[in-house]
Order: structure tokens, then C-alpha cells, then sequence
């Protein structure tokens, strides 16, 4: 049983503010390394771990969409179209998570971290390797169009968006994601709106961390009503959640996420074995 | 007029409200906790409720915003997470 000692609440502090500046950088809400270090440092059990990681994930969400909206960085109509398969997948995940035993959903969060850490490591490297191009022009304007202003361009970035049929499937998967594990489905909203939409890497990750406030909240009511929510070590992450999320916002601005990814994919493969060994 | 920028600093101000609610009741819930006030868990639980309800309050601004701008294509979309938010919330 976990008890909350004054060490134990700077440490979880400490994580919180750690997981803030993640989400305020990346576009993600941290879950793929907030259950791992609940679980394995902590020894919570994981269905707690998911449920704490969910509400964690609104708090990053809320306070750097907050931002995020007003820069204009945020495509809102993308957003809360791509919302409505993500919550959908969501409920279901949390659904079904809760009737998978423990062991089942770590050995399934292990075999997930790995093509998740894949991902990093290629888009982190191509982010530092390839030019930036252009998405591809759609075959007309549509509503969910944007643009935003890019402080490292030093310009306004217009851009098209595409295959939103498709897109809209993905993100069910990443809402089943979110609410099976508690990792929010960032981590396969960005490639997905940046890839397969044409959506700029700046504004997928602001408008992923939009989404994944309400796919994470969607899951964790759930498990909130299922008394899964372990209070106080909940509420210790989200005020150093929201601490970290408000100094990334200003901090972490104009940084380049690139190097950031390569050394989160290193991190996500060395999380992925240890949760794996844990399960076996 | 109801214009683009007016909706951003609207879902804006909707979620800093949201955030800071909680964060305000997750601080007096651990300061009323520290002085062993039975009501330090009844806070904390309200804070994580307040941030928990944080989304549906956006998502609420957005089905009012998108109506008031006539992107009724929008504000439906907005209505039906707003439901699906609902329904998890009575599951």
C-alpha cells in the first residue's frame, strides 16, 4: 500500500512537474512514463496507475491547450472532429481494461512501449536530418484548413488538411489506447495528423494535446466512478503536472523537440523492457 | 460580432478557469489535510473532480461557440463528444 510521506510527495512533485514539461514540448500527456514509474517505482497496482495517469493527462491537456488555442497554434475544428472516434475509443478501452487482469495489461502496455519508442526514434531523427517540406496540397479547400505563426519561421505557416476518413479511424485506436493504458494516444495522434493529414509537427502537437484532454477524461471517469483513482498521489502529480505544463509552455516555446524525441525513444525502449520483466 | 479570436480567449479562459479551480482545492486540500481537517479529502477530491469536468466544460464552449459563428457541422460534432463525455461519466 502506498503511503504519502513528505519524501514521497516531492518526488511525485517532481514527476508531476517532469511529466508538465513533457506535454508542453512533445504533445503528449506522459502516461508512457508516468504507469511505468507508478508501477514499477511505486508498486501500485496498474489499473490505479492508468486511472492516476488519466486525470494527470487532462491537467497537461487543459493547461497547455489553454495556451496553445489562444497562439493559434491548435486546429479546433481538426480537434473536436478527430474528438469524437477518440472519446468513442476511449470509453470502450476503459471499459475493457477494467475487466483485463493486471498481468494482461502490463505485458500489453510492454508490447506497446516498444513500436512507440520505433516511432520516436524515426521521427526524432528525421526531424533533425530532412528538410522541412510543405505539406502536399489537398485536392480542395476544406473547413478544417489553418494556419498558424511559427516563431522559429518567423512566419505565418498556411496549411491543407487531408484524409480525414482515415484519420478519424486511427484516432479510435489511439482513444482505445488511451483508455486501456492511461497514455493519453498522443503518442500516435502526432505522427498521425502530421503524416497521414499534412498537418505540421508544431500544430499536430498542439492539437493533439488538445484531443487527448478529453479522450483521457472520457477514460477516466470511468475510473473514477469505479473508485480506481488513488486520491492523494493523484492529486500530488497534478499540481506538479501543472506546474511543469505552465513552465514548458513559456520555456520550451521556440525549443526544437527533435533531440527531445531521440532521447525519450531511448528512454520509452529501456521503460518497455523493465515493464515487460515486471510482467513476465 | 462573435469573431474567431472572441471564441479562442473563450475556450481559453474556460480552461485556465478549470485549471485553477483545481489547483486551488488541491492546495487547500493538502493544507487542510497537513492540519488533520477531515475536509482536506473532501477538497482534494473536488479539485480532481473540477479538472476531470475541465473538458466538458471546453467542449460545452465549443458547442455554444461553433452554434454562434453558424459552423453548425462543428457544433454538432462538439455536441456529440459532449454526449459521449456524458455517457462515460453515467457507465
Amino acid at each position: 500500500m502506498f503511503e504519502l510521506t513528505a519524501l514521497n510527495f516531492f518526488i511525485l512533485a517532481a514527476f508531476g512537474v517532469f511529466i508538465g514539461l513533457l506535454g508542453s514540448a512533445l504533445g503528449i500527456g506522459g502516461g508512457i512514463f508516468m504507469v511505468p514509474f507508478l508501477v514499477l517505482a511505486l508498486d501500485l497496482p496498474i489499473h490505479q496507475a492508468v486511472a492516476a495517469s488519466l486525470v494527470a493527462i487532462v491537467a497537461t491537456s487543459s493547461a497547455v491547450a489553454a495556451v496553445n488555442v489562444e497562439r493559434g497554434l491548435a486546429n479546433i475544428r481538426l480537434g473536436v472532429t478527430l474528438e469524437v472516434t477518440t472519446a468513442l475509443g476511449s470509453i470502450l478501452g476503459a471499459l475493457v481494461a477494467h475487466r483485463l487482469p493486471a498481468q494482461a495489461v502490463q505485458l500489453l502496455f510492454a508490447f506497446t512501449l516498444f513500436p512507440v519508442s520505433a516511432l520516436m526514434f524515426l521521427k526524432g531523427r528525421r526531424g533533425l536530418s530532412a528538410p522541412r517540406r510543405p505539406a502536399p496540397a489537398a485536392a480542395g479547400p476544406s473547413a478544417f484548413d489553418s494556419s498558424f505563426f511559427d516563431p522559429a519561421a518567423g512566419a505565418q505557416t498556411p496549411y491543407a488538411v487531408k484524409n480525414m476518413a482515415p484519420a478519424s479511424a486511427v484516432s479510435f485506436f489511439a482513444g482505445s489506447l488511451s483508455g486501456l493504458l492511461g497514455i493519453g494516444g498522443g503518442i500516435v495522434q502526432v505522427p498521425l495528423m502530421n503524416l497521414l493529414c499534412g498537418v505540421p509537427m508544431k500544430a499536430a502537437a498542439a492539437t493533439s494535446n488538445f484531443i487527448i484532454g478529453v479522450s483521457a477524461a472520457a477514460s477516466a471517469y470511468v475510473y473514477f466512478r469505479k473508485g480506481l483513482v488513488p486520491l492523494e498521489l493523484t492529486a500530488v502529480i497534478v499540481v506538479g503536472v501543472l506546474l511543469g505544463s505552465f513552465l514548458g509552455i513559456y520555456a520550451l516555446y521556440r525549443a526544437r523537440s527533435e533531440k527531445l524525441q531521440l532521447v525519450f525513444a531511448a528512454l520509452t525502449l529501456l521503460v518497455a523492457v523493465k515493464m515487460l520483466l515486471k510482467a513476465l | 460580432m462573435f469573431s474567431e479570436k472572441t471564441f479562442a480567449k473563450l475556450i481559453q479562459r474556460t480552461l485556465l478557469a478549470g485549471v485553477f479551480l483545481s489547483l486551488f482545492l488541491l492546495l487547500a486540500g493538502f493544507g487542510l489535510s497537513l492540519t488533520g481537517s477531515p475536509a482536506g479529502g473532501a477538497l482534494l477530491r473536488a479539485g480532481l473532480l473540477a479538472l476531470l469536468l475541465t473538458p466538458a466544460a471546453r467542449v460545452t464552449m465549443l458547442v455554444y461557440g461553433y452554434w454562434r459563428c453558424g459552423e453548425y457541422y462543428f457544433a454538432l460534432a462538439s455536441f456529440v463528444v459532449l454526449g459521449l463525455l456524458g455517457v462515460s461519466i453515467l457507465i
